[in-house]
């Protein structure tokens, strides 16, 4: 499964993981906390340049990213056009777009190794109330894996139907779907008990 | 007996090119399909069946496009997969048979008596309330295979239906499979399924390696999966 | 412990594919996305702990970046947008409506896991949903709430459907079913 890491390499890709989420919330937290539109506005250019800098490849498909915002920008649009404050809604629209692509900027230029150490750093204090850390990894390695073959039978399933009927299919596809994840579930269980098991997983 | 004709046959999967400028122009009444696990029998049976489509080239099964023309396919073209357990949506036979038939616009009365007719033409009529989950592995097959039978096909194409059976359950259902009137496509990497077929189709990276009977198809086959066997390829890396 | 783990990493799992899967479009012609359908049933069928535990987990890939979300989305990007409130709530609404499943246990099923449903997966993550969206757009609560009461009786349709699902799924496996345990089943 492929992540979200931007393959054109910059700088930021080498940067502390860690460092940059802090940057990330601090950022955060400061746009939300300042109303001058002017700032907003530098703040906006400011990202949108971070964006520019590992060139037009990179810039296009970030923006693209922001696509999904569209319903929310319109209906504030709307809603501050009808109220005649379209001002204070493209302060508003600004600071959206501003956390959504600082956000994103830090998923893209983060490889996913690096995110899991951040994980086990955070989730360092659990270990009190009984998060084995290994046991973690183990999960988030499991989904990785298992997404796709889950996937890919759900195509099958997908095509036993359309091999039957012109409609699209509906919930019902779901039922069987849902019990395959729980015979694949068994199936892994009892793969991870042949290979020694989790119960005496050592923390380190 | 149905016409299959592919010109020039082209169909990536994933930027990969899986059937490469096949042509194929037969109509037999049991045709067999054979070749190595990636030599593209299962895309072209989902071909055929007009389940995915072609990227480039044409292709016809009993004079229609199955891709275009899905009123048509599910009409004529029955299909059947490998593993029951992603093919069977309902949780009890009846609905499963039925669903199909509802599909090809029949109302729900008429519907039910055909699937209720399917099952006693099987002799099944008892398994009409049983859960599916509750049947065996050779019973779930055999229920795709009403299903499918039920809508009335004249052509059934049948992806490796037999794999991981055991021998008396894989007989059994080669037995129902043999009253069936219409055309089979059958495809197996096994050879022996294929007895008495009048064609076989030996499938290799894509293209047509050898169509002819199975005298004539079955020792080069055979052979040549020797020498394979003798080597290594196992080793190799797809990228 | 591996059966507990299993369960919640497939479930996760599952999540991700229902998201990846065309939408599924209801009796009026509504669309939905199967994945909301997902959050439903991992608190109807995996109980409120495992249930909550695995979307927590699905929401922990989609954040280190892996494009899990409807559409192919995901990252941090997700989280700080105006249906942010909605996302972060899901691990407590699967946990609400797996409480609701555990715990009542006189009544039928699928009334039981509708209303979980119901109660979990609508007014949990609306109320949180709609906290999230008042602040990242600058919108009073009462404002907020306007947006979003379109998509109410799509996803009361939506918890009928997870109770339908989870009552067949009682039915075929009810050894599967971990919200109502049967007396010896030791996990």
């Amino acid at each position: 499964m492929i992540s979200l890491t931007s393959p054109i390499e910059t700088k930021a890709h080498h940067w502390n993981a860690g460092l940059k989420l802090a940057a990330l919330c601090l950022s955060t937290l400061v746009l939300f906390s300042i109303d001058s539109l002017v700032i907003k506005s530098a703040f906006l250019a400011f990202v949108i340049t971070l964006y520019a800098l590992p060139g037009p490849i990179f810039m296009r498909y970030g923006l693209s990213k922001l696509r999904i915002l569209w319903p929310f920008i319109l209906i504030v649009f709307l809603w501050h056009w009808w109220v005649q404050e379209l001002l204070q809604g493209s302060a508003i629209i600004i600071r959206m777009i501003c956390a959504v692509a600082l956000a994103n900027l830090v998923t893209m230029t983060t490889k996913l190794s690096d995110m899991i150490d951040v994980v086990r750093f955070i989730t360092q204090p659990l270990q009190r109330f009984g998060l084995n850390p290994r046991i973690l990894e183990l999960s988030i390695a499991l989904v990785i894996r298992m997404t796709p073959v889950l996937l890919n039978k759900g195509e099958n399933l997908g095509m036993a139907w359309k091999a039957r009927s012109r409609r699209r299919s509906g919930w019902k596809i779901i039922l069987p779907f849902t019990l395959i994840a729980l015979d694949d579930a068994d199936q892994v269980a009892e793969a991870l008990r042949a290979r020694g098991g989790l119960t005496n997983q050592e923390k380190n | 007996m149905s016409a299959i004709d592919l010109q020039d046959v082209c169909l990536y999967i994933d930027g990969k090119l899986v059937l490469n400028q096949l042509c194929l122009e037969t109509q037999v009444k049991r045709l067999g399909v054979i070749g190595r696990n990636g030599s593209g029998k299962s895309t072209l049976a989902r071909a055929l069946s007009g389940l995915i489509k072609i990227s480039s080239g044409q292709l016809q099964v009993s004079g229609i496009n199955p891709y275009k023309n899905r009123k048509a396919a599910l009409q004529e073209i029955g299909i059947l997969f490998q593993n029951p357990d992603h093919q069977i949506i309902f949780p009890t036979v009846l609905e499963e048979i039925v669903f199909g038939l509802r599909q090809l616009g029949q109302k729900k009365t008429s519907a039910t008596k055909n699937a209720l007719q399917t099952l006693t033409t099987f002799g099944k009529i008892h398994w009409e309330n049983v859960p599916t989950c509750a049947l065996s592995q050779g019973q779930k097959h055999l229920v795709c295979l009403m299903a499918v039978v039920a809508m009335q096909p004249n052509l059934i194409i049948l992806d490796e239906p037999f794999a991981g059976l055991d021998i008396p359950t894989k007989h059994q259902l080669q037995r129902y499979l043999e009253k069936f009137t219409g055309s089979l496509i059958h495809i197996s990497h096994d050879p022996i399924d294929l007895q008495g077929y009048d064609q076989l189709l030996w499938l290799e990276g894509g293209k047509v390696a050898l169509l002819d009977t199975p005298e004539k198809v079955l020792p080069a086959y055979l052979d040549k999966m020797h020498t394979l066997g003798a080597g290594d390829d196992i080793s190799h890396l797809s990228h | 412990m591996e059966k507990k783990i299993a369960y919640i990493a497939l479930f996760a799992a599952l999540i991700a594919a229902l998201g990846l899967v065309p939408k599924i479009t209801l009796a009026f012609g509504v669309p939905i996305t199967a994945q909301s359908l997902g959050i439903m049933l991992c608190g109807t069928i995996l109980g409120a702990k495992r249930g909550g535990l695995a979307v927590l987990l699905f929401l922990l890939l989609v954040a280190i970046g892996l494009p899990l979300l409807s559409g192919g989305n995901g990252g941090l990007g997700v989280f700080v947008s105006a249906s942010g409130g909605f996302l972060l709530a899901w691990p407590l609404s699967a946990y609400v409506t797996g409480l609701i499943v555990e715990k009542w246990r006189s009544g039928p099923l699928l009334l039981v896991a509708t209303a979980g449903s119901v109660i979990g997966c609508i007014l949990v993550m609306y109320l949180f949903g709609i906290i999230g969206m008042a602040i990242v757009l600058d919108k009073t609560l009462l404002q907020a709430t306007g947006f979003v009461t379109a998509f109410i009786p799509g996803d009361i349709i939506k918890a009928i459907i997870a109770g339908l699902l989870t009552a067949a799924i009682a039915k075929a496996r009810p050894a599967s079913l971990l919200s109502r345990p049967a007396q010896n089943n030791a996990l």
